[in-house]
C-alpha cells in the first residue's frame, strides 16, 4: 500500500476508536435498553410520589366510615373526596399530617353549580344572582346534597 | 488502468466484506445489546397493557377540578400559565362567530361574559396530551429525551432533555410546555406513576361528572373498550396521522 494511503487509514482508524471511546463515556448505560431513549428514565417517572389517594382509602379503614357511607349513597358519590378536600395521600400514610380544610365557599360550589351557558342543561345549576346569597353549606350538606 | 476482472472482483469483495464487518463491530459496541423485550423492574409488566383515554364532552361542566388536580399531583408550576390538561370553552354566537377561551386553564372556573341570549351553542372540551401512537414530538427530539413506552404512554426524560423546545413546537395539540423550574420540556404522563400502581390518573379521579375515562385497550372488558364499541367517537385532527389515543365523544366540528 502506498504510504500516503497508509497514513490516511491509520488516522481514520484512530478517529473511529476515539469516537467509540468518547461515546461509551458520554452515553448513559441504559440508553437503548428498550428503544432510542434512556431506559432508567421510565423508572424515574414511575417513582414519582402519589398525591391523590382516592376515596376508597378514606372509607376502607375505620377512619371515615360513617361519612363515607353517607356520601357513597347520595348524589355526590361521583365527586371524589379529594376533589373538594384536596390531595391527601400524605394524610393516609400519616394521620398527623392534615390536608388543608375543604373549601366550603360559595364560589367553590359555584365552580360546578353556578348557571353557565356552556354547561349541559340537565346539570343542577343555580342562578347566583337570584339564589339565596348565604353560604351554600348552611342549607345543603355537601356529602348528602338533597337533604336540606 | 490495467486491472483484470478477477483482480477487480477480488478487491471489491474484500472491500464489501470489510465494510460490513466493520459496521457490525462498531454497531455492536455502540448500541446497548439491542432493545430488550423485558419490562423495567417491578410487578407491573408494560407488555400487558396499552392505555387509552376517553373524553365525553357532553358531560363536562367546566369546573376545572381536573386541571387543578393535575397541577397538584404532578408538581406543575401552579401560578404559571402552563397546563398538562385544561378545559376549553367553545361558544358559537348568533352572528356565527366562534369564541374559544380557557382562562387559567379552567382552574378558576368560567364566567359568562357574553349574555346567554347572544349565544347559539356553547360547550366545554377538556384537552390533554393525546399520547399519539405516531407522536411528532418524539420524532423531532434531537437527543432521545422523549419516547413512547411499550404501554403507549409518551414520556419525557427530565435528566436527558436539553430544553431546546423543539417538541413544544412539534406538538400539533399544544399539549407540551416548558417547565421553568426543571428547565426542560414537560407534558402529561397520564400519571404514569399512578397507572403503573393500579390507580387512575389524577384528572380522571378528580372529575365529578365522569367526563374523563381511562383504561386498558388490551383488556376487552375495560371501560374504554366498552365505550369505543358502543359510542360514536372521534379523535382530534385525525388527518395529521398522529393516531391519538384520546378519544372524544360528542366532538364538534369547530374543535381543533
Amino acid at each position: 500500500m502506498q504510504p500516503h494511503l497508509k497514513r490516511a487509514f491509520t488516522l481514520l482508524a484512530l478517529v473511529i476508536i476515539a469516537f467509540i471511546f468518547v461515546r461509551a463515556l458520554v452515553v448513559p448505560a441504559s440508553f437503548g435498553q428498550y428503544g432510542w431513549y434512556r431506559g432508567d428514565s421510565v423508572e424515574d417517572t414511575r417513582n414519582r410520589p402519589v398525591e391523590y389517594a382516592g376515596s376508597i382509602s378514606c372509607g376502607e379503614e375505620n377512619c371515615h366510615k360513617i361519612i363515607y357511607s353517607v356520601w357513597a349513597k347520595d348524589r355526590h358519590k361521583t365527586v371524589n373526596c379529594e376533589t373538594c378536600h384536596g390531595p391527601s395521600e400524605k394524610h393516609v400514610g400519616n394521620v398527623r399530617i392534615m390536608p388543608p380544610p375543604a373549601n366550603d365557599s360559595r364560589d367553590f360550589c359555584g365552580l360546578c353549580h353556578f348557571k353557565r351557558a356552556a354547561r349541559p342543561a340537565n346539570f343542577p345549576q343555580i342562578d347566583p344572582e337570584t339564589h339565596n346569597k348565604l353560604k351554600c353549606t348552611y342549607c345543603h350538606s355537601p356529602h348528602k346534597p338533597w337533604f336540606i | 488502468m490495467d486491472i483484470s476482472r478477477r483482480e477487480f472482483t477480488k478487491f471489491g469483495c474484500r472491500v464489501i466484506i470489510g465494510a460490513a464487518a466493520g459496521t457490525a463491530i462498531i454497531e455492536s459496541i455502540v448500541t446497548n445489546s439491542s432493545a430488550s423485550e423485558n419490562s423495567p423492574a417491578g410487578e407491573y409488566d408494560w407488555n400487558e397493557h396499552y392505555w387509552g383515554y376517553v373524553v365525553d364532552t357532553r358531560k363536562c361542566i367546566g369546573c376545572g377540578r381536573c386541571a387543578n388536580a393535575c397541577k397538584l399531583e404532578n408538581d406543575v408550576p401552579f401560578d404559571e400559565p402552563v397546563y398538562r390538561t385544561w378545559v376549553e370553552r367553545y361558544r358559537t354566537l348568533k352572528d356565527g362567530e366562534v369564541k374559544i377561551d380557557s382562562p387559567n386553564g379552567s382552574i378558576d372556573g368560567f364566567i359568562d361574559d357574553i349574555p346567554a341570549e347572544d349565544i347559539k351553542k356553547a360547550f366545554y372540551v377538556p384537552k390533554i396530551c393525546n399520547h399519539c401512537d405516531n407522536p411528532p414530538c418524539v420524532q423531532v427530539c434531537p437527543v432521545g429525551a422523549t419516547y413512547e413506552t411499550r404501554d403507549g404512554v409518551v414520556l419525557v426524560d427530565y435528566d436527558y432533555c436539553i430544553g431546546c423546545r423543539y417538541c413544544i413546537q412539534g406538538c400539533p395539540y399544544g399539549a407540551r410546555y416548558f417547565n421553568s423550574e426543571k428547565k426542560t420540556a414537560d407534558k402529561c404522563t397520564w400519571c404514569y406513576h399512578r397507572i403503573t400502581k393500579g390507580l387512575l390518573p389524577a384528572c380522571v379521579q378528580a372529575c365529578p361528572v365522569g367526563a374523563r375515562k381511562f383504561g386498558d385497550l388490551k383488556d376487552p372488558d375495560s371501560i374504554i373498550n366498552k365505550i369505543l364499541d358502543e359510542e360514536r367517537i372521534n379523535v382530534l385532527k385525525p388527518d395529521l396521522g398522529t393516531k391519538p389515543k384520546v378519544y372524544y365523544i360528542g366532538l364538534d366540528r369547530e374543535v381543533r
